[in-house]
């Protein structure tokens, strides 16, 4: 495999809170592949933004990278400091979509000016020649009547639009990677299908490289090449989306595929994850999933798992893959799917 | 990411690896945090140490400013002093042993003055207070949740808010006789505007808001609504009116004081003592009558204004990290 | 737009109506005193009887409200009574109202910069030593009456600098001290809200765009914070032209400065009741005016205004 573009080592990311010291990442390792399209999954709270937000510097004010590297481009992103080394990273090599975009534009600058500001910023464009650059990307957006639509304000726009409008702005300057913080939660299903394929579609003509950030599976099977599963602050399962799908290792992916309602079957009661996701203002011993996991091992208590290879794309952090350990099946649902993906595997 | 399988410590106990007992305790105990509002709003406030400070300094200052009368040795704030030996007024005695704060121009104490006359203000910025917070709160109401009375009241506001209010104050009190009464009546009519402006906002934000629709809809009688989501905005706003209640009041009694339309000269008052202390400031030896006042009454006004405000931020739940 | 100016103008319009009114009615409520130029006690009945019908405020109310509206349309405000026996009350504003122009308008542009900068300021060093040095002005300023205050910056400021202590409009120099004085109040205000909208845009969603764009703190301040900020701050303005009024009453008179506000002063203390009447009706319709221009402002800068009505909203 070829090296990566950007590569996450054992990040550590701690916030202070009311005092307290919160531990949002704790040591989640990633990489990230040109041209490919990564997801990361997990519920609310396991990380998820935190994580990619240190890939452009965006921690909130009382948050900070502890330890660990961040490698892009030869620099470690996770040493930066000032404004002045991020503003070369932001918007011109790391871009990012965020979720709603009914607040994501100034209400007070037009469309088209705020995709400017970018294009002036770091491709040197001035007046005329950015303007029509702006109705260029605007088009390219899918943004009918762009050069009509470039001296309107955000309100005049519907929300589907508004997120075209983010996306434009995010990949106005070619951008090597595109980070997408749930870009369709706040949208309607029908617009949801079209800004991925907009995003596919871009991806393409442009060689993104994108992340998904969401907790939307369904998403996940219909755009992604590789899933990374995030709990409690740590990247506990990766591999290519087959993998993770159809033959996942870690209880913890058993669970969140068992929970979804698309797999459950009729009559049966929907799956659900017991538990509440660990406190994390205190130190988390073991495996942060054990207290929620039915198969937990005494171990799991007292160490935490390293990664366990499955195949050379797909490793786990569960003990459940040492030698040592019991063999377990993983539950009906599982191997339901495993079975599924077997045949059509065997017909194809 | 080539973690390669990491080689464990020599495992003493192989029964390591066997399952463990699922307690589905353990699983739900780790909730988020023991977040509690008013214990938030305590800690928060506590950690504003200029606040804490003025608040123990007010506290002190209040407790005294009731219970001067009682102690021993304090002279009358009303009474005119004259020298013993010759029977003529003590005018203008400098802050001696005798008289702390001195007397002024027709020979009363200003120390017991001050303080009498501290009272009076504080009871003004309290009735007045109380008032805003009632009938606020009250109009507050009406103009949120009865639809019929929106467009009247709104009409009403518009009209009282559009009229300065030191032109409201001057219209009101020239037209009463001065007195303690009208001071406080005047005060009373144009400060319970903002209050109930609050107060309506409140109300339409609770009544439309989906955080209240949702524990509608799961059964969540409406006095619990009011008690959970809507009191805790109230409360901190009925603590910064009435704190701030004082400040104004007593800024406002200064300035009618002034132009003559203030509380009548035998009942001493922070205004009336302010404006005595000016009639006498040309003259540096007579500076006292203006700077003791002055003094105290900017020490309750800050004190008021800073504690209320610190309160009102630490009530915030914004604030509470 | 248009419409929006015009129905607003209506609606102002028709409060300058009821205010008027309801301050005529409510002067009718004094007692007679303030009708009379010589002592009250020195004549007759007969005499006062024959004093008040010649003013005319024996006839009923309707009559002498459509009387003082009939003569308003004419530009008559009525004759002062005690203040300037039988003078015009018009030719007694008119030579004052230039000085209230000139002392409330310098210190609305001072406070405007200062104040505004000083927000800016405060908004970029949020937490940190400047914005606490100003934070602590701000609430000297608001909490301690400008009644106290301003007699001790008239006492000792032109002590410390041989200011003059009094206006002397031959004198430049005895300009500066009440300007200064009449601009505290308001630079205090328009820094507490210029920082707080400031802070409150600083923690919206868009900001963090802007900054994953790629734009500079400084960028972001200029280009996003500050004019969005200035939009609720266009409705601040009026409210704190308010405040300039309410303290200039104060500051002419301290000062002797010949403007309606000292004017207003002398007028309540010697009942001059015409005078009050007229004085009262100008500094509202003035509050009214600038709630006005504060509300037209605001729309011009703000393109999501689009003519709703914004009722109750200050």
């Amino acid at each position: 495999m070829d090296a990566p573009i950007l590569s996450a080592r054992d990040v550590v990311v701690k916030f202070s809170l009311r005092g307290q010291i919160l531990t949002a990442i704790r040591g989640a390792s990633l990489d990230l592949y040109e041209g490919e399209t990564l997801a990361i999954v997990g519920e609310s709270g396991s990380g998820k933004s935190v994580f990619t937000k240190t890939f452009i510097g965006m921690l909130d004010a009382n948050g900070w990278v502890d330890s660990g590297s961040i490698m892009f481009e030869g620099k470690d992103l996770a040493k930066f400091k000032t404004e002045r080394e991020w503003l070369t990273i932001r918007g011109k090599k790391i871009a990012m979509v965020f979720q709603d975009p009914m607040t994501a534009l100034n209400p007070l600058r037009t469309v088209g000016m705020q995709i400017q500001e970018v294009l002036e910023l770091h491709q040197g464009l001035k007046g005329e020649q950015a303007k029509k650059r702006a109705i260029e990307i605007l088009d390219e957006v899918g943004i009918s009547d762009p050069a009509m639509r470039y001296s309107q304000y955000p309100h005049e726009f519907s929300g589907g639009m508004r997120q075209r409008v983010v996306i434009a702005i995010a990949i106005a300057c070619n951008p090597r990677i595109l980070i997408c913080d749930e870009p369709t939660t706040a949208l309607d299903v029908t617009i949801q299908a079209q800004i991925l394929e907009l995003i596919r579609r871009l991806q393409k003509r442009l060689g993104l490289t994108i992340v998904y950030i969401t907790h939307d599976l369904g998403v996940v099977a219909n755009v992604a090449d590789r899933v990374a599963v995030m709990y409690a602050g740590d990247i506990i399962e990766y591999g290519t989306v087959e993998e993770i799908f159809y033959d996942p290792r870690h209880p913890y992916t058993w669970a969140l595929l068992s929970s979804l309602p698309q797999l459950g079957r009729k009559g049966s009661p929907l799956y659900s994850i017991k538990g509440t996701p660990p406190n994390l203002f205190t130190e988390i011993k073991g495996d942060a999933y054990a207290p929620r996991n039915p198969y937990a091992l005494k171990i799991d208590f007292v160490k935490r798992p390293p990664f366990f290879k499955v195949t050379p794309t797909h490793y786990a952090k569960t003990w459940l893959l040492d030698p040592r350990a019991p063999k377990v099946e993983p539950p009906e649902i599982i191997q339901a799917m495993r079975a599924k993906y077997r045949v059509s595997e065997r017909d194809a | 990411m080539s973690n390669e399988r990491e080689i464990l410590e020599p495992v003493e106990q192989q029964d390591l690896f066997t399952f463990a007992k699922f307690d589905e305790q353990a699983a739900e105990r780790i909730g988020y945090s023991d977040y509690s509002y008013w214990g938030s709003t305590v800690r928060v406030f506590m950690k504003n140490k200029v606040a804490v400070s003025l608040l123990v300094v007010m506290i002190g200052l209040l407790a005294f400013t009731f219970i001067q009368p009682f102690l021993p040795n304090q002279k009358d704030p009303t009474k005119i002093y004259t020298d013993p030996v010759t029977g003529i007024q003590l005018r203008n005695h400098p802050p001696s042993k005798e008289f702390w704060f001195g007397t002024n121009s027709i020979g009363q104490d200003l120390w017991s003055r001050v303080w009498s006359g501290t009272r009076t203000s504080l009871l003004i910025g309290i009735l007045v207070g109380i008032w805003e917070v009632c009938f606020g709160i009250t109009v507050g109401a009406l103009w949120g949740y009865v639809r019929q009375l929106d467009a009247l009241i709104t009409e009403l506001y518009n009209i009282i808010n559009n009229v300065p209010t030191t032109i409201v104050l001057m219209l009101l009190t020239y037209i009463m006789r001065p007195s303690f009464q009208t001071m406080v009546l005047a005060m009373c009519a144009t400060g319970w505007l903002g209050m109930a402006r609050f107060v309506r906002n409140q109300i339409i934000i609770i009544r439309d808001r989906e955080y209240n629709l949702a524990s509608r809809c799961l059964g969540t009688p409406t006095y619990r609504i009011i008690t959970k989501n809507l009191l805790p905005y109230l409360v901190s706003v009925i603590v910064l009116r009435m704190a701030l209640a004082i400040p104004s009041t007593i800024g406002w009694e200064v300035f009618l004081t002034y132009i003559g339309l203030g509380l009548p000269l035998d009942t001493p008052s922070l205004g009336n003592l302010v404006n005595e202390g000016r009639q006498a400031m040309m003259s540096p030896s007579l500076r006292y009558q203006l700077i003791f006042p002055s003094a105290v009454l900017s020490l309750i006004t800050i004190s008021f204004y800073v504690i209320g405000n610190a309160f009102s931020d630490a009530s915030d739940p914004r604030n509470h990290f | 737009m248009l419409r929006y100016a015009l129905r607003r103008l209506w609606q102002s319009f028709v409060t300058v109506f009821i205010v008027i009114t309801l301050v005529f009615l409510l002067m009718r409520l004094l007692p007679v005193e303030g009708y009379f130029a010589e002592s009250y006690d020195k004549l007759t009945p007969e005499q006062k009887e024959a004093i008040l019908k010649s003013i005319g405020v024996l006839d009923p109310w309707y009559v002498q409200l459509r009387r003082f509206y009939s003569d308003l349309l004419h530009g008559d405000l009525g004759t002062s009574i005690v203040y300037r026996p039988k003078v015009p009350v018009r030719e007694i504003l008119a030579p004052k109202i230039p000085y209230s122009v000139a002392f409330g308008l310098s210190a609305i542009a001072i406070s405007l910069v200062l104040g505004l900068g000083m927000g800016v300021w405060q908004a970029r060093d949020k937490g940190r030593f400047w914005d606490k040095v100003w934070t602590g002005y701000i609430v000297f300023i608001n909490a301690v009456p400008s009644a106290v205050y301003l007699l001790f910056i008239q006492l000792y400021v032109t002590q410390i600098t041989k200011l003059p202590i009094l206006f002397d409009r031959d004198r430049p120099i005895s300009w500066i001290l009440p300007i200064i004085s009449m601009s505290l109040g308001g630079i205090a205000g328009y820094a507490m809200w210029m920082r707080r909208f400031m802070v409150d845009e600083l923690n919206k969603d868009y900001i963090r765009l802007a900054r994953a764009k790629g734009m500079s703190s400084t960028a972001i301040m200029i280009k996003h914070v500050l004019r969005n900020a200035f939009v609720p701050m266009a409705q601040y303005l009026p409210t704190s032209v308010l405040l300039t009024i309410s303290g200039s009453i104060y500051i002419e008179s301290l000062y002797s400065i010949p403007g309606m506000g000292g004017l207003l002063v002398d007028a309540i203390q010697r009942q001059d009741n015409p005078l009050v009447q007229t004085l009262v009706l100008i500094y509202s319709t003035l509050g009214i005016l600038g709630l006005f221009l504060g509300d037209i402002l605001m729309a011009i800068f703000d393109p999501r205004i689009k003519l709703e009505r914004r009722g109750g909203s200050r």
